[in-house]
């Protein structure tokens, strides 16, 4: 059925929706939203388009997972994964085009582009503790 | 309505989860019934009051004594007290809740009215709305199933799953099609009750994993009852407490192909009634269409709107120009030659001051003091003004034209050295 029934639908009830203490927008844990938001636009399982980034298993790169727009009812055929290995400017600058270029939810670009940054960044070697022991040693 | 509605195919898949050439079945017209999850948790509320058993207190609990009040008098409470003696119990209060060994507040009869019963119409449309949830993959999965695998949605299967016998080969098959996930996701979910349903037969909980509904059964009940989570229903026989169990649509189904082409005879279409249930139609839902985004960029509403008003008007805050000089140059530009003027008259003023203050006392003021050197570039200036005057009054035997502007500046020079000798 249409987005919107399904959104008015699973909205307030679902099992992926995560409420914590103090924090007005509740989160969601689906697998295909990008900014993890339990909100209309971001969510993974009522549009028949959803994009959303993950980590690759080995820790280089991310893999960008969107759904096929014909294949809603199909749910093993539905989902299309599109592993990036290049570095961090260049994947960035793929996945954007991915998406622009097939006009695929182009209102999650920002959001896929910020989720992917992030994996790589988490991703880079962590310098700061190098420093310390540096500055420790100095010392 | 009806007619617009699209009905897909459906690929009917064996019991070894490969697609069966050939056979694929329209989608019957229950998928499209209107999903009102409202109308199924008020249902499902109701229905699941009807396996109650009652319960209540005795109903001579706390009367089975003569108690009788003290009275006024005695120094103590007015409360109804056990007769006689030679016993603890003698002199204690009764009869109250508020009493040890009293009977409760309102105690609970088995009259209680404990079923409910709602309304047939209500039932069906019920069910209808919960098998058509169980087509939609995102309300299957927001209900929490683990469906990421299966081949499609609505699971239709051959009639071969009714016939299998073994538990063995029901899991074979669960595994197959991809639905063992689920069923993992209930031996996660096993754990004992809170509370004390835990020693009241009640112990353990799990949650819900696959339905499986059938036409005939040849066996499949008793292969597949052991595996925990997985529930069987024969499809003339829909039970809402288990399409939706808890009141939330979505269940996770797998349908047999022979249950599958009977849901057309037991639910009708729109422009058919149903064959099996009498006098019964699909319900008519509130809005044909439902895809908000295409009504709102359909030509029929567009045509009736104003255009979009994309003028961004964004308020600015008054600046006051009595205070704010800036915003008084807007207003009055011809404030700035008040001011300038102001600031050169007291200038000059303070010049003459200065200037006479010095004659008076006798000072003499070095030639670089500002006040000094301002009173010779005025003197010069007047000079010069004077030779110009001069010059132009000279003229105007030649030329008629002239004029005017010489008495203006001869009125403008009595204006000048008038206030230089007063002060």
């Amino acid at each position: 059925m249409s987005s919107h029934l399904n959104w008015m639908i699973i909205r307030n009830n679902s099992a992926f929706i995560v409420k914590k203490r103090n924090i007005k927008k509740p989160f969601s844990k689906e697998p295909n939203n990008v900014t993890n938001l339990n909100s209309y636009r971001y969510n993974g399982l009522i549009h028949k388009k959803a994009v959303s980034v993950v980590e690759n298993p080995d820790r280089k790169g991310f893999t960008v997972v969107y759904k096929k727009a014909k294949a809603t009812n199909k749910p093993s055929k539905n989902i299309v994964r599109r592993p990036f290995k290049a570095g961090a400017r260049r994947s960035l600058f793929k996945v954007k085009r991915l998406l622009k270029a097939n006009n695929y939810r182009t209102d999650l670009t920002t959001a896929t582009l910020r989720r992917a940054s992030a994996i790589l960044r988490s991703q880079r070697p962590i310098k700061a503790k190098k420093a310390k022991a540096a500055a420790a040693k100095s010392e | 309505m009806s007619l617009s509605i699209a009905r897909p195919l459906v690929s009917v898949y064996s019991e070894k989860s490969e697609v069966v050439a050939g056979s694929s079945i329209a989608l019957p017209f229950v998928f499209k019934a209107p999903i009102r999850p409202d109308l199924v948790n008020d249902v499902h509320v109701s229905m699941s009051k009807n396996s109650r058993q009652p319960y209540c207190v005795s109903k001579e609990a706390g009367h089975q004594t003569s108690a009788e009040s003290w009275g006024t008098g005695r120094a103590v409470a007015r409360i109804p007290r056990v007769r006689g003696g030679g016993t603890h119990r003698s002199g204690q209060g009764a009869f109250g809740n508020m009493c040890r060994g009293g009977r409760m507040f309102a105690p609970t009869k088995p009259w209680r009215r404990w079923h409910r019963r709602v309304n047939l119409r209500q039932r069906r449309a019920a069910a209808a709305a919960a098998v058509a949830a169980a087509g939609v993959p995102a309300l299957v999965q927001a209900r929490g199933h683990i469906i990421e695998k299966i081949p499609e949605l609505p699971l239709v299967v051959s009639d071969k799953v009714q016939e299998i016998t073994k538990t063995k080969q029901a899991v074979i098959f669960l595994r197959r099609i991809k639905a063992w996930s689920d069923v993992l996701k209930v031996y996660k979910s096993q754990r004992l009750r809170a509370g004390k349903g835990k020693m009241r037969n009640r112990r353990r909980v799990q949650r819900k994993g696959p339905l499986i509904i059938y036409y005939k059964d040849q066996g499949l009940t008793r292969a597949f009852r052991n595996i925990p989570g997985v529930d069987l229903l024969k499809v003339d026989k829909l039970n809402l407490l288990k399409l939706a169990p808890g009141g939330h649509v979505g269940r996770f189904i797998i349908w047999t192909q022979s249950a599958f082409e009977r849901l057309d005879a037991l639910f009708g279409s729109w422009k058919t009634p149903s064959k099996e249930k009498k006098n019964f139609n699909l319900p008519q839902p509130k809005m044909a269409n439902t895809d908000l985004t295409r009504l709102l960029k359909s030509e029929e509403i567009r045509k009736v709107l104003r255009a979009p008003n994309k003028r961004v008007i964004r308020s600015t805050r008054k600046l006051n120009p009595l205070t704010n000089s800036k915003a008084m140059l807007r207003l009055n530009p011809f404030s700035a030659v008040l001011r300038r003027k102001a600031v050169l008259d007291q200038q000059r003023k303070n010049n003459q001051r200065a200037l006479a203050l010095a004659e008076k006392r006798g000072i003499k003021l070095s030639p670089k003091d500002p006040a000094v050197r301002a009173e010779k570039i005025r003197e010069r200036r007047q000079k010069l003004l004077k030779l110009a005057a001069a010059k132009k009054t000279k003229k105007p035997a030649a030329k008629k034209t002239a004029p005017p502007p010489p008495k203006k500046k001869a009125a403008k020079e009595a204006k000048a050295k008038t206030p230089a000798p007063k002060k």
